[in-house]
């Protein structure tokens, strides 16, 4: 089989794979903490026997993805005023208790419930120090410092907890702004937590829309290959098929 | 290929986005209306390959997994309870709210509905009713040839009668909190009720530990910024137009793709 068609054809899967990740991206520019991710390709090297009367060995590169990274650069900060909007400047995610455990994320964007537990807007307990955190109407205006310290009218209440881990990126995105891990989780040296702020997506649109427009271009460059191949076999194959018959 | 339906997605949520932002833009002038903002978040993922897969039987391990994400939704629209200003009016019956809590009124159909709306008028018997016409509760009359009223912080309502110099007290303001103000639901007509999100309404007098006081003469101006909004409406916009470029951009390669076989 002709190799060519097949090193474009892996190199199209790839470019699908490429404008997927750049739309989820771009769909998710508002999305609050949200980290984008970028593709990454290598080489994958097939060596081919050699055809008849050819000496030495050939060998083919196809494109192969190798994986997703995730760029967890800081996203912008924009004020809410909202009192239980918190943005962690820095290292750390909040924890949040799903029923399929502890989950964590960056979206700082939380309130309080029938309760006056501190949620998120899935409803899932923001975790201090001493699991979930209950305000009463009676504590007034709640003031969050810097370190997650919650305080009302009565003084301390309880205090956020920022778990950061060894390695960010093995975390798994779950969707609804949540990672899962199985590390264990630790307490960053410095906590720098914003009330009345939330940090925004850290997808920078120039570069998405830039590399999407390149994505496309490599891909058309390679489907004009694919086409010019096919041409040439089909000529090959109608002028060797008008050649008499001896 | 999902860039087509992840992209279509974006857009969905950038339209939700401009429809909230128009919405706060419409009621800048709405008494004591709260901004809205909407929220989102990201869609499930499909793993391809999980981070941390083991890539050797030496112990070698991926560093970055395969996860495809499928877009984004609105996860919610919430309401900034924040203080708005508050603007003089010198009407008497206009009544302001400094601090946390909610005006009762009761509705047509006898339910209770909150609001922070202090814009009173009397009703032909003398009672103070909203602007719809609805009983503030508790119900306050205000008698006949009543010369002036004065309504102070606590909420205390009295009134100065033709012939008597000493003013009476009339009535009593009465706030009501909730646990979660933000999980009230709104009707319209700047009333919210109560839901299972926002938790028991506590009634409580003006002043009192946790409730706001009274402001007579004042209205509580809507909590909304025009140039928050009108940022927040360019960048949605802009959101909104690259979404649609990816849709440009997928349509495209699969015209190209289609293309190949002719």
């Amino acid at each position: 089989m002709d190799n060519s068609l097949l090193v474009s054809l892996s190199q199209q899967l790839a470019a699908f794979r490429a404008i997927d990740v750049i739309a989820n991206n771009i769909a998710n520019a508002s999305t609050p903490g949200y980290k984008r991710e970028s593709t990454k390709f290598e080489e994958y090297i097939a060596q081919m026997h050699p055809a008849e009367g050819e000496t030495g060995s050939q060998s083919v590169s196809f494109v192969k993805d190798a994986g997703t990274m995730r760029d967890l650069a800081q996203g912008h900060m924009t004020q809410t005023g909202a009192p239980f909007d918190l943005a962690i400047n820095g290292k750390g995610f909040f924890a949040v208790q799903t029923p399929q455990g502890l989950r964590y994320t960056r979206d700082g964007h939380f309130s309080l419930d029938a309760n006056g537990q501190i949620v998120n807007s899935s409803g899932y307990a923001l975790q201090g120090d001493g699991g979930a955190i209950t305000i009463t109407p009676d504590d007034g205006d709640i003031r969050i410092a810097p370190d997650g310290t919650v305080s009302g009218r009565t003084g301390q209440l309880a205090k956020v907890r920022v778990a950061d881990f060894a390695d960010e990126y093995a975390m798994v995105k779950q969707g609804a702004n949540l990672y899962s891990t199985d590390q264990q989780a630790q307490t960053p040296a410095v906590i720098d937590i914003r009330q009345g702020a939330l940090e925004g997506s850290n997808v920078q649109p120039v570069l998405e829309i830039s590399h999407m427009i390149e994505v496309m271009r490599a891909y058309e460059a390679t489907a004009t290959l694919t086409k010019n191949q096919q041409d040439m076999k089909r000529d090959a194959v109608e002028k060797l098929g008008a050649m008499p018959v001896s | 290929m999902r860039a087509l339906s992840i992209a279509s997605t974006g857009m969905l949520a950038q339209q939700t986005n401009v429809e909230v932002i128009a919405n706060n833009l419409a009621n800048m002038n709405t008494t004591a209306f709260k901004q809205q903002r909407a929220e989102f978040q990201d869609l499930l993922y499909q793993n391809i390959q999980v981070p941390g897969s083991q890539t050797s039987d030496q112990g070698t391990y991926a560093p970055n997994g395969i996860q495809l994400g499928a877009g984004v939704r609105t996860a919610a629209v919430y309401r900034i309870t924040t203080q708005g200003d508050l603007k003089s009016t010198g009407n008497p019956y206009d009544v302001a709210i400094q601090g946390p809590g909610f005006f009762r009124v009761q509705q047509a159909d006898g339910t209770d509905a909150y609001s922070r709306s202090g814009n009173f008028s009397l009703s032909p018997q003398g009672q103070l009713v909203t602007q719809d016409g609805l009983i503030v509760q508790p119900g306050i009359a205000i008698p006949q040839n009543t010369l002036s009223v004065s309504i102070n912080a606590q909420g205390q309502v009295n009134a100065t009668i033709a012939g008597n110099s000493t003013p009476q007290t009339v009535g009593q303001l009465e706030l009501t909190r909730f646990p979660n103000e933000a999980g009230l639901q709104a009707l319209g007509s700047n009333l919210y009720i109560e839901t299972p999100g926002s938790g028991s309404p506590q009634a409580g007098v003006p002043g009192s530990v946790g409730y706001g006081t009274i402001q007579q003469g004042f209205l509580e101006t809507s909590n909304v910024n025009s140039v928050d909004e009108i940022t927040a409406l360019i960048t949605a916009q802009r959101a909104y137009e690259m979404n649609s470029k990816v849709i440009s951009a997928a349509d495209q390669m699969l015209q190209d793709a289609s293309r190949l076989g002719s």
